[in-house]
């Protein structure tokens, strides 16, 4: 029998989605005002405008690992990721925020935009624990999508990024 | 009615107490269990009436508890509140026995539709 090489088999494997193909800015934004709405306030909206460059910064993710493999990752100062987890535990904010609160209200947060990101991804994906401290690192500039917010006059930024280095070029 | 709280994230936890009670189920006792074997051995020793689990938490997940429970017999009611939550996640939840399954981000409306037919 003879075989015909199309090149199919090995364009399929050397092919993988970039994050800008399946998702856009309008989405990204769409979830996380849902999420700010619900989680930290009714009252509470994000300004979809790129704010000053934030000191201090902190960021919070969930990975997703599927058919398109990255992290959605939340960064904003920590003073900012300080009033998030005062506003979303309301009457139970303690007098002194403990690192280990800011971790748990600013990682769920990641986690509720993660996984909405992650149900609007095609195909089927797992979903790690929200984890917070440095961002994990830019692997490839063409698989990110990125949406800069304002929240209470302070930059928030959302990256949905790409955990693999872009393909070598043919 | 005793209802069973299943979360890794505390601040989630007492968002769940919050909405349960915006949403008009305020006169119930709530037990916190923090991962999935937590609230395994909580339905063995506090017997809730209702179990109310996120899915994704460490040791033990959502979906692991509610099968190793039904593995065990029991039949307590059991539904999930989740950031995950796309067509497939509502029927591997319903599947295992679920009764429902609560997506991250809700509000009171949501938690007043799932629950209505459950909480007395």
């Amino acid at each position: 029998m003879t075989t015909i090489d199309t090149g199919e088999r090995r364009r399929g494997a050397d092919t993988r989605p970039v994050i800008t193909e399946l998702i856009d800015e309008a989405t990204v934004e769409a979830i996380a005002q849902e999420a700010w709405i619900s989680l930290v306030g009714e009252d509470e909206v994000l300004v979809p405008l790129p704010g000053e460059p934030v000191a201090d910064p902190l960021s919070s993710w969930v990975d997703v690992v599927g058919p398109w493999t990255g992290s959605v990752v939340l960064t904003t100062g920590r003073r900012t990721a300080e009033e998030l987890t005062r506003a979303l535990l309301r009457e139970h904010s303690p007098e002194v925020l403990e690192d280990e609160d800011v971790a748990d209200a600013f990682g769920e947060i990641a986690n509720v935009v993660g996984g909405n990101v992650k149900a609007a991804l095609p195909g089927s994906s797992g979903l790690s624990l929200p984890d917070v401290g440095d961002a994990p690192a830019l692997r490839n500039p063409e698989d990110v999508c990125r949406v800069d917010l304002l929240w209470r006059g302070e930059t928030v930024s959302i990256s949905v990024q790409g955990a693999l280095p872009p393909l070598p070029a043919h | 009615m005793k209802i069973l709280i299943a979360d890794d994230s505390r601040v989630m936890r007492q968002i769940v107490i919050r909405t349960l009670r915006q949403a008009g189920f305020d006169d119930h006792e709530i037990v916190e269990a923090e991962d999935g074997a937590d609230a395994l051995a909580k339905v063995g020793s506090e017997e809730p009436d209702l179990v109310l689990s996120d899915w994704n938490m460490p040791n033990m997940t959502g979906i692991e508890c509610l099968q190793a429970l039904r593995s065990s017999g029991s039949t307590v009611p059991f539904g999930f509140v989740t950031s995950e939550g796309s067509p497939e996640m509502r029927e591997r939840a319903a599947n295992a026995g679920a009764l429902f399954l609560i997506a991250k981000p809700f509000n009171e409306d949501t938690f007043a539709d799932a629950l209505s037919g459950v909480i007395a």
